[in-house]
């Protein structure tokens, strides 16, 4: 007899579970085949490698159809679409972990496939994130609106396909708005107005652009998501601390596009100083989890003492929310080549488990998704977090 | 009163940049082709600046990884690995991190060394002596470690760009402002901008506070042995600045975070209401920010209007 597959409020409060954050890098037969461009043997034979070392069913079908590379019809190209989605959930489950998506191979990239999919945009072009990583940014130019539930077909079909839980991955409104221009309104910026009321026209065009994106392009998307059978949701903030002074207005952003919908739903935050959510998402009670880096600021020293975590010095400010989320422990770093060993990953955890006193309330993530490293790279992180969780969990005496 | 006017820090890449630096990473492109993308770029800002009439030269930091990367990369004992957000916005730098004793390794960073092309007069961006101590990473004393930088680092770095040709040294200090300052942490500021002073004679320095409201320190500002302190005026009360400014001043009056392009005359206007309430003795027009937040293209259009701006108030102040 089976054991009943587990309830998505019991998935956040498993302890120890492991699972994915965001995006994978998309393989170069993906990029290239989708762009209608021709394929290289080597583009071929790492289709062929990862089909065999992700346990893709059926991988040959795919390389047939990039046999016929250069592809100019859309169906062949939402083949290979549909290909590499299934390659990162079969890359994730063979990672061991135990919640996973499909490392977002379907999308452009978080925001950009939000901002294409809805009214109210234009693109303004490239603006540098850090080194040689960018994004193309878009200017807010009129009323908002889905020109259609942007994350549907994707969920529809990893549903289908996945052996793994899954939780679907969604970009943020506080996220979307402040990696956006506003052009709705210039009362902040002209100066020959008083200062004070440039702020406030400021303060209050942020205001309006931030709910905007809430009520009117992430709350519609959540709530076809969970008509199609989407159970957890995680709302990837990644921008949600840049204004430390707005940190009420993310948390109403969050509670305005959830509030009262029967689903789980998590947030996802990174590369921020989480002292400054506190205390802003005290009021986001309806948040069941934090998935949260902090693997980024830590030491690579072994060890459970305070000194040895650096990284993880403010869990304890999550540990004592009132609503008692779990939190999503980032322990691999997504900046780096560097593989975490597993007893490193395990000393993360212990470290993290004796803060909390309480293994229900800590999970297991890498900081953030992992597409600025190979899938080699990322691959071998992953297998690394499964295995230093077991490492944990033998030495808490779970299961 | 003197008018000028340039275009200070990093300035944004093309989509031409954009996309070699990107294929480059994936191995979808060489070396060649990315450096002739930034030469082309580079070339291209030289000609933004001079059909925008700005009175210096700058090579827009078109390679610089972040404001303190190519200095990291000169410095024996420096290194930089964690990913921190530059202040409030969607952009991040690597903190330097202290692991050793600080020696350079070479004159200027190497991101400098080419500058043959640039023409004169020049003007160079570097961190100044408090953002540079606070953004890094070190359980050293924070002034103690800004002595250190001044020392090793940003003074003979400065001396060797004056040498080199340099006229104008514009030091970025959004830290000041953002963070704010420890009323016993002022001395130590002093001391360390007073070396850099010393060690730029002949040339224009230049600190500016961007990112945050000066008001609340213009006081202090304006005593610090500098040529002049800019004002983020986006964040900053022009009534909170008081008058008799007997330095130079320079007025951050494009907004180097929002995309639209604003018009000349409002922007003259408020200029020009600048000069006639603080009365400092030279004008600096220029963005309140680097243009790095912007497109390139949306970056192009602002310094066209920076020139147009300081060209009506060239005349109307002269």
């Amino acid at each position: 007899m089976t054991s009943p597959r587990p309830t998505p409020s019991d998935l956040t409060s498993t302890p120890l579970l492991t699972h994915e954050v965001g995006s994978l890098d998309k393989l170069g037969w993906r990029v290239k085949a989708v762009a209608g461009k021709d394929l290289e043997e080597r583009d071929v034979d790492e289709a062929r490698a990862w089909g065999g070392r992700a346990g893709v069913d059926g991988f040959e079908e795919l390389i047939d159809l990039l046999r016929r590379a250069p592809l100019r019809s859309k169906e062949d190209k939402d083949q290979v679409k549909r290909w590499s989605s299934r390659y990162g959930l079969r890359m994730e489950e063979s990672a061991g972990l135990d919640v996973v998506y499909d490392g977002e191979q379907q999308r452009t990239e978080m925001y950009q496939w939000a901002v294409a999919h809805s009214n109210g945009f234009e693109w303004r072009g490239s603006v540098r994130a850090f080194d040689n990583k960018y994004y193309s940014k878009a200017a807010v130019v009129g009323p908002i609106s889905l020109k259609e539930p942007y994350h549907d077909e994707e969920f529809a079909f990893l549903k289908s396909v996945a052996r793994a839980e899954l939780k679907v991955p969604i970009t943020g409104a506080y996220t979307i708005a402040d990696w956006s221009f506003d052009e709705r309104s210039n009362g902040g910026q002209d100066l020959t107005k008083p200062h004070a009321t440039r702020t406030a026209a400021r303060k209050d065009a942020r205001h309006e652009f931030v709910l905007d994106v809430a009520r009117n392009m992430i709350r519609p998307n959540v709530e076809a998501l969970i008509a199609l059978g989407a159970k957890w949701i995680q709302i990837d903030e990644p921008g949600g601390s840049t204004e430390p002074d707005e940190l009420d207005l993310f948390a109403q952003s969050f509670n305005e596009s959830v509030d009262g919908l029967d689903a789980v739903f998590s947030t996802h935050l990174c590369f921020s100083d989480y002292d400054l959510f506190f205390p802003g998402i005290e009021a986001m009670t309806a948040c069941r989890q934090f998935a949260v880096g902090f693997a980024n600021y830590d030491s690579r020293d072994l060890g459970i003492s305070d000194a040895a975590r650096p990284g993880y010095q403010v869990i304890r400010k999550f540990r004592d929310l009132s609503y008692r989320p779990s939190l999503g422990l980032g322990v691999l770093d997504i900046h780096t080549d560097f593989i975490e060993p597993p007893e490193l990953v395990r000393d993360r955890i212990l470290y993290a488990v004796d803060v909390f006193g309480d293994p229900g309330r800590i999970q297991i993530t890498p900081d953030c998704g992992l597409r600025t490293r190979s899938w080699d790279v990322a691959h071998r992180k992953l297998v690394n977090m499964v295995e230093g969780t077991r490492l944990a969990k033998a030495r808490l005496g779970l299961s | 009163m003197d008018v000028i006017t340039y275009q200070h820090g990093i300035y944004p890449r093309s989509e031409e940049v954009v996309a070699a630096t990107r294929g480059l990473e994936r191995g979808r492109t060489t070396r060649e082709e990315v450096d002739r993308a930034f030469a082309a770029d580079r070339a291209d800002f030289i000609r933004t600046q001079r059909e925008a009439g700005l009175d210096y030269f700058s090579d827009g930091l078109l390679t610089w990884q972040d404001i303190f990367r190519p200095f990291v990369e000169v410095c024996e004992g420096l290194d930089a690995h964690a990913l921190v957000r530059w202040f409030d916005n969607n952009s991040f730098f690597r903190a330097p991190e202290i692991t050793g004793e600080l020696s350079l390794s070479a004159s200027v960073p190497g991101e400098m060394e080419d500058d043959g092309d640039l023409p004169g007069p020049k003007m160079a961006t570097i961190p100044s002596p408090y953002l540079l101590s606070r953004a890094a990473q070190s359980d050293e004393d924070r002034n103690t470690l800004m002595r250190d930088l001044t020392r090793e680092i940003l003074r003979p770095v400065s001396q060797e760009l004056v040498a080199r040709g340099y006229r104008l040294l514009h030091m970025q200090e959004p830290w000041l402002v953002y963070f704010g300052m420890e009323s016993e942490d002022w001395d130590d500021f002093e001391k360390a901008v007073g070396e850099l002073r010393e060690a730029t004679e002949g040339a224009t320095l230049v600190l500016h506070t961007y990112f945050g409201d000066a008001g609340p320190w213009a006081d202090r500002l304006r005593r610090l042995p500098v040529d002049a302190v800019g004002i983020d005026f986006v964040e900053t009360d022009p009534e909170e600045l008081g008058t008799g400014w007997s330095g130079g001043l320079l007025a951050g009056v494009l907004d180097g975070r929002r995309s639209l392009v604003e018009p000349v005359e409002p922007v003259v206007g408020f200029a020009r209401r600048i000069a006639e309430m603080a009365g400092p003795s030279r004008l600096i027009v220029s963005s309140n920010a680097e243009l790095e937040l912007l497109p390139r293209d949306i970056a192009r259009r602002k310094v066209a209007v920076l020139g147009e701006a300081a060209a009506r108030l060239k005349e109307e102040l002269a």
